[in-house]
């Protein structure tokens, strides 16, 4: 359901322009290279690759949403162009080489950027609409990703306040298998499929210590094991807005690098 | 005053007076209160234990001639009873009230001039009363003269505290003066003691101000002056303490109740569980469902803090109704929507909870309210930095706070209806121009008093360093707060600058556009 959730557009609208869009390239590339040979170099499949190119120019000048939202209003009507006009700018890539594998390196460099920027794109998307819901649907807590280290320092020392002047055995529990897990941040990629992962496993101790402590420390036990839970959730908090910071980093230096020879790319065609 | 209000002081002057002030302001003593004419309705018996109990909430503050004790436009959460000495009360010219350079009202309440003006001709200057004299009460827009001058014995400030309104003049001692503060637990203790100070200042808002509320209410906005004479001589002004049952669903309809002051929740009993329908605030009013059918209350209503209703006995409702027959159609459209709420909560049970939280959360106060979408906010912060950029490189909030299901309150100004942060701002750097939302603070004017920081129920408003060094040596502090982006032609930067688009602004007052929101 909540892939479901993730694939489904935000604005159906702009899907489904993007996706005429998309559609009237392809029909186009169709028809005209039926009625003469395709090029890249004049005619539609020039004016593709200029088109893809000035898209690609728009696509980097996403940061310029900011402070005002200049030119499209806000910064989400900013995103969703860059979304969609990537995608179509991508297809145009595409018929700009006929549909076809490149020649040379430079078209093998950028139609592999290209794809590898458009790619990740969609793909970082995806990973903005499936894991904060997970987050909500899944987790108690709510941190500031930054806070994060702090939060874990607190809950350290909460939870050696806690054990302090407790019974031998607790004391032993808590230095030997709580506090090595409390101590710091352990982010983990299981909480990328499931932000609740291991919870049942991780608790299970915690339920068989409070069986063999005495009646009165049951319920520090207790206190330790909500702590201990709201550990883990800080830990599937730091896995997965970590992961939601960091995804730019193969998406937006490639997109750099696929400016770079894009410029190669034109400056050669118009020198030669 | 030989000041010009139109030039601003120094923050170093401002933060003398307000010390200066601070020093002046000392515990009241037993003996002298007991003295006073302001505690004579009190019974004899129970006249110390009562002095006794309110005197924590009483200060003598003294004044030197030329001090503003209460600003026009600020809020107050205190009364002053004139000990010894003079003030002059100081009225803005009524004309349009356009040369005001700052109103400091709440959204919810018009300018004094804009209302329908009762006929109050008669009730200028000091009436035959036991020496006291209501500030609040006087007919702003009625008074031929714009000095008035009150002296000893003499109680101010009242209504302001009560209900939260903003004060409608501001007072400037005229000589050296003596004033009791008496904070709103003392008025209301006093009230409760006191049948006589209860039933005087009852009297004073009957006659001064419950025209001017009943006018500002639709329903009362076309009513004859005749015919409203006689609602405000009918009226029964009912005080209610926190989570008291004003009616219970299910008992007789014999009134029409409209709030004067606090909030009250609409509820429907299911089973064992109360469920909240609504919540009904200043200017609401409720009883129209069961007195136009002739049923029982279809809902119970409860105080959830100190509530001020006014209560119209069923016949003169029934009488306003006959005689304006129009009104029935508000009436019917009022009960319809809150009848059609009532069978929604009882068919989705799930609904009320939105209201219950609001109600417990204090979010009822919100009237621009930033709410986050957990179930598509990134966390990638661009609000905060809109936010920041739009204020010179400083957020004016927090991204985290309560969490409800999927939905996030950051810790930012919900620009409440009644403004308790106004309340005690000694230099009136915080303010609200009449007919907005934004709560501002104009930090020139800002001595870092933190009294709105504390006054604040949810942490809103941070007090933040300055490069500037105060005389102590300790660097100078300022409130900070979210203004909306005042101003700011785009919006809210928080809301613009959310990629996802899951930062929205809701108004609490609108239930329905919060309910669709949160669903």
């Amino acid at each position: 359901m909540r892939l479901g959730r993730a694939l489904r557009p935000k604005e159906p609208r702009h899907f489904l322009v993007a996706t005429a869009a998309g559609a009237l390239v392809v029909l186009t590339f169709v028809v005209a290279s039926w009625l003469r040979p395709w090029s890249p170099k004049r005619g539609l499949g020039l004016f593709f690759g200029i088109a893809a190119a000035l898209a690609f120019v728009l696509e980097m000048a996403y940061p310029l949403r900011r402070p005002k939202g200049r030119f499209f209003g806000t910064a989400k009507a900013w995103l969703q162009i860059h979304v969609y006009v990537g995608s179509v700018a991508f297809v145009g890539v595409l018929a700009h080489a006929g549909f076809r594998w490149p020649g040379g390196a430079m078209g093998w460099g950028l139609l592999l950027l290209s794809a590898w920027v458009c790619g990740s794109g969609l793909v970082g998307v995806l990973l903005q609409k499936w894991l904060p819901a997970a987050l909500a649907e899944g987790l108690r807590v709510e941190a500031l990703y930054e806070r994060i280290p702090s939060l874990v320092d607190g809950l350290t020392r909460e939870a050696d306040a806690l054990m302090a002047d407790t019974s031998e055995a607790l004391e032993r529990f808590y230095a030997d298998e709580v506090r090595p897990r409390l101590s710091r941040p352990t982010p983990s990629w299981t909480y990328l499929l499931d932000v609740r992962a291991d919870r049942e496993r991780s608790l299970g101790p915690f339920e068989r210590m409070a069986r063999f402590v005495e009646p009165e420390e049951q319920a520090r036990v207790a206190d330790l094991m909500s702590l201990f839970t709201e550990k883990l959730e800080l830990d599937a908090h730091y896995t997965v807005q970590g992961l939601l910071r960091r995804w730019l980093i193969v998406h937006v230096p490639p997109a750099g690098l696929l400016m770079a020879l894009l410029v190669v790319h034109v400056v050669t065609w118009m020198r030669y | 005053m030989s000041e010009n209000p139109s030039v601003p002081l120094p923050r170093t002057e401002l933060q003398r007076r307000y010390e200066r002030r601070m020093q002046l302001l000392v515990p009241a003593g037993l003996e002298m209160l007991r003295g006073l004419k302001l505690f004579a309705g009190i019974p004899e018996k129970a006249r110390d234990k009562v002095i006794e109990k309110v005197r924590k909430y009483i200060h003598v503050a003294s004044f030197v001639p030329g001090d503003v004790v209460m600003r026009e436009g600020d809020y107050s959460d205190s009364a002053y009873y004139i000990v010894s000495g003079e003030v002059e009360v100081v009225l803005s010219p009524v004309p349009g009230r356009k040369e005001r350079p700052q109103v400091r009202g709440g959204a919810h309440a018009p300018p004094a001039g804009a209302a329908p003006g009762p006929q109050l001709t008669g009730m200028i200057g000091r009436p035959e009363t036991n020496g006291t004299i209501m500030l609040s009460g006087f007919p702003v827009d009625a008074l031929p003269s714009r000095r008035i001058l009150m002296g000893a014995d003499e109680v101010f400030g009242e209504l302001s505290a009560l209900s939260r309104y903003p004060i409608s003049a501001t007072v400037v001692a005229q000589e050296p003066l003596s004033l009791l503060q008496l904070r709103l637990p003392a008025l209301r203790m006093l009230m409760a003691a006191s049948k006589e100070f209860k039933a005087f200042l009852d009297q004073r808002y009957r006659e001064r101000t419950l025209a001017r509320h009943l006018r500002n209410v639709s329903l009362f906005a076309t009513v004859d002056e005749p015919f409203l004479e006689r609602v405000k001589a009918q009226a029964e002004l009912l005080s209610f303490e926190p989570g008291q049952l004003i009616v219970s669903e299910g008992t007789p309809a014999d009134a029409f109740f409209l709030v004067r002051g606090g909030y009250v929740k609409v509820s429907v009993r299911t089973g064992s569980s109360e469920l909240a329908v609504t919540y009904l605030r200043k200017g609401d009013y409720a009883g129209e469902a069961a007195l136009l059918l002739d049923e029982p209350w279809p809902f119970s209503l409860q105080a959830l803090e100190h509530v001020e209703l006014v209560k119209l006995p069923r016949d003169t409702f029934r009488e306003l109704l006959a005689a304006y027959p129009e009104l029935q159609e508000i009436l019917w459209t009022e009960s319809i929507a809150r009848l059609k709420a009532r069978g929604s909560v009882l068919r989705q049970p799930v609904s009320s909870e939105y209201v219950q939280m609001a109600m417990d959360t204090g979010l009822i106060h919100g009237e621009s309210v930033l709410l986050i979408d957990l179930h598509t906010c990134t966390r990638c912060d661009e609000c905060v930095r809109g936010c920041a950029s739009a204020h010179g490189g400083e957020p004016r909030f927090i991204r985290e706070g309560l969490k409800y299901r999927n939905w996030l309150v950051p810790t930012a100004c919900y620009q409440c209806t009644d403004p308790v942060c106004m309340v005690d701002c000694p230099t009136g750097a915080i303010t609200r121009q009449v007919g907005t939302l934004e709560v501002t603070i104009d930090e020139p004017t800002c001595i870092g008093c933190t009294n709105c920081a504390k006054r604040c129920p949810w942490n809103n408003i941070v007090m933040v360093e300055r490069d500037e060094k105060r005389a102590d040596g300790k660097p100078v502090e300022v409130a900070s707060k979210c203004d909306l982006c005042l101003g700011r032609k785009e919006g809210p930067a928080c809301v613009q600058m959310c990629p996802q688009g899951s930062a929205v602004r809701v108004s609490f007052k609108d239930l329905d556009r919060v309910r669709a929101t949160l669903e």
